[in-house]
């Protein structure tokens, strides 16, 4: 197992010690300081434009936030100095690092939107973020291609392009989707929502969890053969993506009244990395399927060498599971949540809730077999497969086949 | 000799594993029934779509409302007593052996782990040992001893995993606990309340019945407010609601929208639909024979009969705004406002009966004014509307007039029926409309009237309804709900999410460290493992492994690590 015992260098000085603690605290700060503007502020959540008419008091209470998670983490990091290697802040750092440069480059982005006067609800292809999700969509594709010629070609520098694009893809979906949160209030401050309203929109976003999350199981355990399984994986979807645009499903549109919830803000994102982490479960899966089909063919050691053994494979796979089942879980409930809100009952038996249940079942039943009947190997790499199967019909299916309360996702 | 219990093979198999999976995957399986066989239809949509042997089957299955069935139910009960046989069973060794922590282990069972590491230190005694050991094992849970000469030194962390597993199981059983006396106890149903209405009873479907219940207060529909988005989507719609309990009003103009319900007496109102709560309407009836106008007065959801021709118009909706789309398809979307509509279902002797949608303002196009528009559906489908040009715009008096004066003058001529007589006989109904002062935009009006002859002649009936006005009035519909096992679920739900966090990111990991004096030097023998996440152990061994190799400096001890 020397691949996976390698120790990690990259930038592991500023992710630990104070300036790692003392960058969480900041970044935590600033996020309550954003909650509680939404929450106590004078405009409040009301608007809900908060995130794009940052008014000199909400960067203040935003600053202020920071400010007070600066100085308290620093505080404690003084006194004690423990406090620093806590795990989960070492864990998180990264993540955070992460979405503010998404943020960042959305910022960028947003300068080069064209003007006020070029845009308009009736005819959205002037919109930047098309230009943008196009470039997610070559550069996924081209992720895919080059994590296929690894395999053949494990050159370390294919397998380094793989990476980068993929990350390419992953940040420009991201801030294309965040860009299309602001254009959205530039069309008209009414239509202004959340990108995660409808099918175009949580694809991309999809991609990107999907993307995202095996690139840190990538990097944390030099997984990068399973590449070959996740990006083509993601690519098929992405054709479905053009599909949609092609066909009228891209405009940005307005919320009905059923969706005008901060609800949907942390429902469907949370869902989605549960769809993302069974993804690249599935593609671990695959990874594990074919490496044991190489091996009864006696396939070249050469070839056998870029993927991780079948026991790392398998970990894999429980890997991801074990990020999406309790996401996935949590989503449903605030699923159930929302719904006790707005439909009067938290269960419907909604085809869509259906099939979350389902969803459901079929990976606790996963977790049972493995964790409590010590099954392994080839049965539960089949069972990453179907589950996955599962989930799309989840996703998709029961927007294209069946009816229900979900019906604005629909084709 | 102990005997076992006769029961003692069944409760082993009730807690087993494979009946829990077997359990999971039937469940699985019988829920995707419910989701390709639409829940609580009408009887009338089953019997069409399946046909009366089907029907019957999937009826006596309680396949029309399947999650209700006594065999699904059945199936959860069979589930939560599964689970508590299954927590029953291990809650006490769980607990046990999270108490309980051996602290001495033997050596067959320290070579048995997958993790383990020697070091051979060969100038340093235990104590120091031990202390340079203990000072790396800071963030683990420590507890040491003596025995037989060695020292031995456990580790734990996340000591508390099985408590996830305690945790998930029985959220599993109080959610359904929750959920069972929310179908007990509690209800669910809609109210649609007219505008100034009152209502106190909710409707809802059990299987293919609508079954009523009577709420302990009345609702007051006082208001209520739509507001659109410029491409005709609803943007919000808003009731302000009263509630009557015991003749005394309690909630007073109360506002609610969708995701923003009301609560009283442990009910929730919930705002979930809307529709015409009977506007009144009035009609001009443009007899084609006589040419005489009549008023109507009626309602929505009335049907007004006419006397003499036996013809009757059931009006079924009303709809004050009515934004299309306006581009043709690939062009840029332009949405437009054809302005109030009813629709209504035209029936009669010796007549096809139809629906159609007639709007009250005349059709404008590229800024002419091109008469009035209805749409006609055949089948009575929304889907199958057809556009119809009336031709004549009825909301100007001279339109109908010109008609009728053109159809008469065409009537006085005799012989042949050819473009000049036509247009002479134009010239005269225009002459005996207006006289000498033809008005500015004769010729657009013209061009209606002529596609009124062609068009109002194809129509069956014999008069044409126009909406002339209307007082609108709205219902709203409520949603109404009590669950008292909702808190019950929620709770099961936190308890679920905790006890998953534990289960999957704080994993039991052990570590025994062995200490045995050899010599002048000591031996330390490192084991450890985790029930859970391999890989991520994997790196905090190895963690582990590179501070205690500096801390013991076994280089400097001359020692050798292996």
């Amino acid at each position: 197992m020397n691949a996976i015992t390698a120790p990690r260098i990259t930038l592991e000085g500023i992710n630990r010690g104070l300036p790692g603690f003392a960058r969480f605290c900041t970044y935590i700060g600033a996020i309550i300081g954003i909650a509680s503007y939404a929450k106590f502020g004078p405009d409040g959540y009301g608007d809900d434009g908060l995130l794009f008419f940052l008014t000199a008091s909400s960067f203040s209470w935003i600053g202020i936030g920071a400010l007070a998670g600066l100085a308290s983490g620093s505080v404690t990091a003084m006194l004690k100095p423990s406090v620093t290697e806590w795990v989960f802040s070492r864990n998180v750092i990264s993540w955070l690092d992460g979405a503010l440069l998404m943020i960042l480059l959305a910022t960028v982005e947003a300068f080069f939107e064209p003007g006020q006067s070029l845009i308009n609800y009736n005819d959205q292809s002037n919109l930047l973020s098309g230009s943008i999700i196009m470039t997610m969509n070559i550069t996924f594709l081209a992720s895919a291609l080059l994590y296929i010629t690894y395999l053949f070609a494990p050159a370390s520098i294919v397998g380094k392009l793989a990476t980068a694009s993929a990350w390419v893809g992953v940040y420009s979906g991201g801030s294309a989707l965040l860009l299309r949160w602001y254009e959205s209030y530039m069309l008209d401050t009414d239509i202004g929502h959340a990108p995660v309203s409808n099918l175009y929109e949580v694809f991309i976003l999809m991609f990107c969890v999907t993307t995202v999350i095996y690139l840190s199981l990538e990097r944390r355990y030099q997984a990068r053969a399973m590449g070959a399984f996740v990006l083509p994986l993601v690519s098929a979807g992405v054709f479905f993506g053009i599909w949609l645009s092609s066909h009228g499903h891209a405009d940005i549109k307005p919320l009905v009244p059923a969706l005008q919830s901060y609800w949907m803000k942390i429902h469907v994102p949370m869902n989605f990395v549960g769809y993302g982490s069974f993804a690249v479960a599935c593609g671990a899966g695959m990874a594990y399927l074919t490496r044991e089909w190489l091996e009864l063919r006696g396939a070249s050691s050469k070839l056998l060498a870029v993927f991780p053994s079948l026991e790392q494979l398998d970990q894999l796979a429980y890997k991801a599971v074990a990020i999406g089942f309790p996401a996935f879980t949590l989503a449903t409930i605030l699923g159930a949540a929302w719904a006790s809100e707005a439909w009067g009952g938290y269960w419907s038996w909604d085809p869509k809730e259906t099939w979350a249940l389902i969803v459901w079942l079929t990976y606790g039943a996963y977790l049972h077999v493995r964790v409590s009947h010590g099954w392994q190997g080839r049965p539960l790499a089949w069972w990453t497969v179907a589950g996955f199967l599962v989930t799309v019909f989840c996703f998709i299916g029961v927007n294209m086949y069946l009816s229900g309360l979900h019906s604005y996702g629909r084709l | 000799m102990k005997t076992t219990p006769w029961y003692k093979p069944y409760f082993d198999r009730l807690s087993s594993m494979s009946l829990a999976i077997a359990l999971l995957v039937v469940l699985g399986l019988a829920s995707t029934i419910g989701t390709v066989l639409l829940q609580n239809q009408e009887q009338a949509d089953y019997l069409i779509k399946f046909g009366p042997l089907w029907y019957s089957v999937f009826i006596s299955l309680g396949l029309f409302d399947m999650y209700h069935t006594p065999w699904f139910i059945g199936l959860l009960v069979f589930l939560m007593i599964s689970l508590s046989v299954c927590l029953w069973r291990n809650v006490p060794r769980m607990l046990k052996e999270m108490r309980s922590r051996k602290l001495v282990i033997t050596d067959k069972a320290l070579k048995r782990f997958h993790h383990l590491h020697h070091w051979q230190l060969k100038h340093a005694n235990v104590e120091s040992s031990e202390k340079l050991i203990l000072g790396t094992l800071n963030d683990w849970e420590i507890k040491r001893g003596e025995d037989n000469g060695r020292t031995y030194i456990r580790g734990d962390k996340g000591r508390f995993n099985k408590v996830g597993y305690i945790l998930v199981h029985s959220a599993i059983l109080v959610v359904l606990i929750g959920g069972w006396i929310g179908a007990q106890y509690g209800f669910r149903g809609t109210m649609s309340v007219v505008e100034n209405g009152t209502d106190n009873t909710i409707g809802f479907l059990k299987g293919t019945k609508t079954e009523h219940l009577k709420m302990p207060f009345e609702i007051r529909c006082d208001d209520f407010f739509i507001d659109f988005y410029p491409t005709g989507m609803p943007k919000e719609f808003r009731s302000t609601l009263s509630i009557i309990d015991n003749g005394k009003v309690v909630i007073d103009h109360k506002d609610i929208i969708v995701n923003e319900p009301l609560y009283y007496k442990g009910v929730r109102i919930y705002q979930a639909s809307f529709g015409d709560g009977g506007s009144s309407i009035k009609l001009k009836l443009y007899d084609l024979t006589t040419g005489k106008i009549r008023t109507v007065d009626t309602e929505v959801y009335q049907t007004w009969r006419d006397p003499k021709s036996g013809i009757s118009l059931e009006i079924t909706n009303f709809r004050p705004y009515n934004i299309e789309n306006m581009a043709n398809p690939g062009e840029p979307k332009d949405f437009k406002d054809l302005g109030p509509a009813i629709e209504y279902v035209v029936r009669g002797p010796n007549i096809k009966s139809v629906k159609v949608k007639s709007f009250m303002k005349p059709f404008e196009m590229n800024g002419q004014n091109r008469g009035h528009l209805i749409m006609v559906s055949m089948s009575g489908e929304d889907r199958d509307y057809q556009p119809f040009a009336l031709g004549l715009d009825f909301t100007q008096p001279n339109d109908w007039k010109l008609y009728r004066s053109f159809i008469k003058a065409l009537g006085k001529q005799k012989g042949a029926r050819d473009q000049k007589a036509n247009f002479a006989a134009f010239s005269q109904a225009m002459k005996s409309v207006f006289g000498d002062k033809r008005p500015d935009d004769f010729q657009e009006m013209g061009m209606r009237v002529i596609q009124g002859m062609n068009n109002l002649s194809a129509l069956p009936w014999p008069f044409i309804p126009i909406l002339d006005s209307f007082d609108q009035k709205y219902y709203t519909g409520l949603e109404l709900a009590q669950d008292p096992g909702m808190n019950i679920v929620w709770i099961g739900s936190a308890m679920l999410v905790i006890g998953l966090c534990f289960m999957f990111y704080v994993p039991h990991r052990k570590l025994w460290v062995v200490l045995s004096p050899v010599g002048k030097g000591v031996e330390v023998t490192l084991g450890a493992m985790s029930n859970r996440n391999k890989l991520g152990f994997e790196l905090e061994f190895n963690q582990l492994l590179t501070k205690l190799d500096e801390a013991l400096q076994p280089e400097n001890n001359s020692g050798s690590a292996s």
